[in-house]
């Protein structure tokens, strides 16, 4: 697989520049892909040093007066440029964290071994808070952004893997959640929208991080739940009823099965036949479906899928914070100690 | 991408900022990647450029009439760019720039990248902005005319009915996208959203004439989950849920017919699981293995795990049966004692 021979610099050339204000995410889909392949280790210490100094330069510090509503981590150094030697955003006021950016880079640094002593942990809380809004929900950042599931997700992850929910009014959140669950016992992306397997994961992941999974749905819902989540399985899954499969929702809808303690029920062979198919005989890496090019996102959750199933070679993922189980032992290990 | 920049383009050639005698006053600033960046992406010269020059004008807070037409540009080339967004927002307020025209915009880059959030939430922005939502439904119908099941165009669609109380011709509008195409489950999830939203899911009536628009649907293709889905999701406003009299009758005849859907198959299942006819149970045994065996092969193994549940609730009845006959053997005792 292509992912092998980037490994060894631990530099991944990405092409189109839309990718450019998300590099970190971006970045996360590479490390955790070579993390799930067994391959992480190959890279020898000093670049994945390297590698985290980079990820904690997109770190947002709180200002003089100890405001932390803008921080966290921001996707990429695009506006970052040389002041008197230093790194500086050239505009302070529109360097902000971002919930999806600030998680990847959390879990970025996990899945490369560091202990997260260099983040300002209170200052990202902050950062997390300012973002609720006031139907529950979370933007991504300040200054303006959409606001729905996906960004509680990425908010739940974050104060998981601080440990520190402070910055959350989780009665709130849980609020959000439960009024975007639909009439057919999938979630949507919010209250009243379309059930779909991605928002359906981060709105069950969310719950399990809280612990609030069983609180939230009754007996019967979760009932409903498992069976609009394997009635999405063709072969390989689709997000919606009535959509083509696509090789992520092997990931999405399968780590929502996981979850829900279900994912034995899942035809394997199948499953495992799409995932295989989608994936790029030149280039290695998979895509959403045959014969169009692989992308990192879908390369990484191709993986994800396939780990799932016990596939050899490749290392477990924990459903709820896609990452390696090794990271999470690690990450667990570090709650201990604070 | 098309070049849609009237300053500084020249017919089809490019002017680097760099060579623009109107931004001669301004040093472009580079961008510091540090020593090791992980994810390198190649930029292009022109990204470089534009971009140096967008660096600047953010530096400086510089609010012109050029620093507009540059995040035009930056956004031409990175439209993801949540940053430049935001300060493109910023100079439409402090320059006080023609709302209408940036609606033109907004709905050409729309047409463009329909799937990208950035753009939308730009155009959410707008809508509030101007308080006028008199463009939306048809620009929408429009987007959804290309894709109909846009998750960004039924999100905004979703929002601005809700904001601006647009609820008036919407069930007919999701009548006629589900008769172009019965299995659009975001038509049938935008018809469910309605029917809640105007009440009529307190109103007896009004669902009995939804449960009869799902199962005329229904009759169409009989494998569409959708239709079944929406149909189930008006059941959970009924006093019988799975066992109302209409839905029931309908299922059995369909059965009868020798129609095998897992839909239906799998909501015979439900009604005996919810019902108390010991028949009813054996058959969705019987059903289960079916389903397993021949009609929906790659959910066997969710089939047999609905085979556990139907014999758990078989036996669950039998000891409640049991519990109410000892009971009544144990009066009848009381009394002849
Ligand atoms: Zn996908």
């Amino acid at each position: 697989m292509a992912w092998k021979s980037c490994s060894h610099s631990g530099r991944v050339a990405v092409d189109p520049i839309v990718l450019d204000s998300t590099r970190l995410s971006i970045a996360f889909f590479s490390i955790s892909g070579l993390e799930v392949l067994g391959a992480l280790k190959d890279i020898n210490d000093d670049n994945k040093k390297s590698m985290c100094n980079w990820i904690y330069g997109l770190q947002i510090h709180p200002t003089e007066d100890g405001d932390g509503s803008q921080c966290g981590f921001q996707g990429t150094d695009t506006f970052v440029t040389l002041e008197n030697g230093v790194a500086t955003n050239c505009n302070k006021m529109f360097a902000n964290g971002h919930l999806a950016m600030t998680y990847t880079g959390l879990a970025s640094l996990l899945i490369l071994g560091d202990d997260l002593s260099r983040v300002n942990k209170t200052a990202v809380i902050k950062g997390v808070a300012a973002l609720q809004q006031e139907d529950g929900s979370f933007a991504a950042t300040l200054l303006g952004s959409e606001n729905d599931m996906r960004f509680v997700y990425c908010a739940c992850c974050i104060c998981y893997i601080l440990q520190d929910w402070s910055g959350m009014d989780m009665e709130k959140t849980l609020s959000y959640i439960r009024n975007s669950f639909s009439y057919d016992s999938g979630f949507g992306q919010g209250p009243d929208l379309e059930s779909h397997g991605g928002v359906t994961y981060c709105a069950v992941a969310s719950l399990v991080l809280m612990e609030k999974l069983t609180e939230t749905l009754s007996k019967k819902e979760i009932e409903g739940l498992r069976r609009w989540a394997i009635m999405r399985q063709v072969s390989g899954f689709q997000g919606r009823a009535n959509k083509q499969e696509d090789t992520c929702y092997s990931f999405w809808v399968g780590a929502t099965l996981k979850m829900l303690d279900f994912y034995e029920i899942v035809n394997f062979e199948e499953n495992r036949k799409y995932i295989m198919s989608t994936q790029c005989s030149i280039m290695g890496g998979f895509s959403k479906v045959r014969d169009v090019n692989p992308d990192p996102l879908h390369s990484y959750l191709g993986l994800c899928g396939l780990s799932f199933m016990g596939e050899e070679g490749l290392e477990q993922v924990h459903p709820a914070l896609n990452i390696s189980m090794r990271a999470a032992d690690f990450l667990h290990k570090l709650h201990q100690s604070w | 991408m098309s070049e849609t920049s009237s300053e500084g383009s020249d017919g089809d050639r490019w002017v680097f900022y760099k060579d623009r005698p109107d931004w001669k006053d301004v040093t472009p600033v580079k961008q510091e990647e540090g020593p090791f960046p992980v994810v390198s992406i190649a930029y292009n010269a022109k990204f470089k450029d534009v971009y140096d020059y967008m660096r600047a004008v953010l530096k400086s807070n510089e609010i012109s009439e050029r620093a507009f037409h540059l995040t035009k540009d930056a956004l031409e080339l990175n439209p993801a760019n949540y940053t430049v967004w935001q300060y493109r927002r910023l100079l439409l307020k402090d320059l006080n720039k023609d709302l209408r025209e940036e609606f033109q915009y907004v709905s050409q880059l729309i047409d463009e990248y329909p799937k990208n959030y950035q753009i939308w939430h730009h155009r959410m922005v707008m809508v509030e902005w101007m308080d006028d939502p008199s463009m939306e439904l048809d620009f929408l119908k429009e987007a959804l005319y290309n894709d109909p099941k846009n998750y960004h165009a039924w999100k905004h669609r979703q929002w601005v009915i809700k904001k601006f109380n647009l609820f008036e011709n919407e069930l007919e509008y999701t009548e006629s996208l589900i008769g172009d195409d019965l299995r659009n489950n975001s038509a049938w999830n935008q018809r469910y959203f309605v029917v809640l939203h105007t009440g009529k899911l307190s109103e007896p009536d009004q669902i009995r004439k939804e449960i009869s628009f799902a199962l005329k649907a229904i009759l169409k293709t009989t494998l569409n989950e959708s239709a079944w889905n929406y149909m189930r999701g008006l059941l959970i406003h009924t006093e019988k849920g799975v066992l109302e009299a209409e839905v029931v009758e309908f299922c059995e005849k369909l059965y009868a017919s020798g129609n095998k859907s897992p839909h239906l198959l799998g909501m015979l299942i439900d009604m005996a699981v919810e019902g108390d006819d010991p028949k009813l149970d054996e058959r969705a045994l019987q059903i289960c293995r079916e389903l397993a065996n021949r009609y929906d092969h790659v959910r066997a193994k969710y089939w047999n795990y609905m085979e556990t549940i139907v014999k758990e609730k078989i036996a669950a009845t039998k000891v409640a049966d049991q519990k109410a006959t000892n009971a009544n053997e144990a009066a009848s005792d009381v009394k002849n004692n």
